[in-house]
């Protein structure tokens, strides 16, 4: 079975700004605002204007950090897309 | 979580390379703060979205949902009626397509429902879609 792949919206769409390890994203499409924690927005980056499934985020986001996960990354990584995909902020293809 | 409190380096810019906990399955990394659109929850599924919006009626669809002249190759038709908030909510999630409208013209509805822009007929139907459950 194909594994889902997300998209993001491109860069132009949001507005994002740091907030001592938070980070508060403007959604221009859905004049909706969200705070993200991390692993949210590093997975956004991650994604950038490239769509790809949880073992491919998972794999970019490890080329520039050292990841702390658990027993199952990327089932925690399908959690935070999960997440995004309700807030309106990654889509499948 | 220890891990990232550990890391005194949260610049966005390392010059190391940071600790990112990724969390467990069940742990919230996303909070909404939802502008105060006077809509129930019933009427978010009953409100309607025009595709295309009535000004530009008669336009065609690109599979990509940008608005294309009448007859253009590839582009649909404009949808036979207006998609309801339900319907483009079961649309939008990979759900099927609403009754009467084949997948491949769902899929170019679904991607200018996602190209609404506020002000446009149906913005505050997708907004209010766009809440969290």
């Amino acid at each position: 079975m194909a594994r889902p792949r997300f998209v993001a919206d491109a860069p132009d769409a949001v507005r994002s700004v740091e907030l001592e390890g938070l980070t508060a994203l403007y959604h221009r499409p859905s004049g909706m605002t969200h705070i993200l924690a991390p692993p949210a927005p590093q997975i956004l980056d991650a994604i950038g204007g490239s769509p790809a499934d949880a073992a491919e985020i998972l794999k970019r986001i490890g080329e520039r950090f050292d990841l702390a996960s658990g027993e199952d990354a990327e089932a925690a990584i399908e959690a935070r897309l999960a997440e995004l995909e309700a807030a309106g902020l990654v889509r499948r293809l | 979580m220890a891990e990232a409190e550990d890391n005194s380096d949260q610049s966005a810019r390392p010059s190391r390379r940071m600790v990112l906990a990724l969390g467990a399955a069940a742990a919230s990394t996303v909070v909404t703060i939802r502008p105060a659109l006077a809509q129930t929850a019933g009427s978010v599924m009953n409100c309607q979205i025009p595709v295309p919006a009535p000004q530009a009626a008669g336009n065609y669809i690109a599979p990509d949902g940008s608005l294309v002249a009448p007859g253009t190759p590839g582009a649909f038709p404009p949808a036979p009626r207006p998609i309801t908030g339900e319907e483009a909510k079961l649309l939008l999630s990979g759900g099927p397509s609403p009754s009467g409208m084949d997948s491949q013209s769902a899929q170019a509805y679904a991607n200018y429902i996602r190209r609404l822009q506020a002000g446009m007929s149906g913005f505050t139907c997708y907004a209010s879609l766009q809440m969290p459950r």
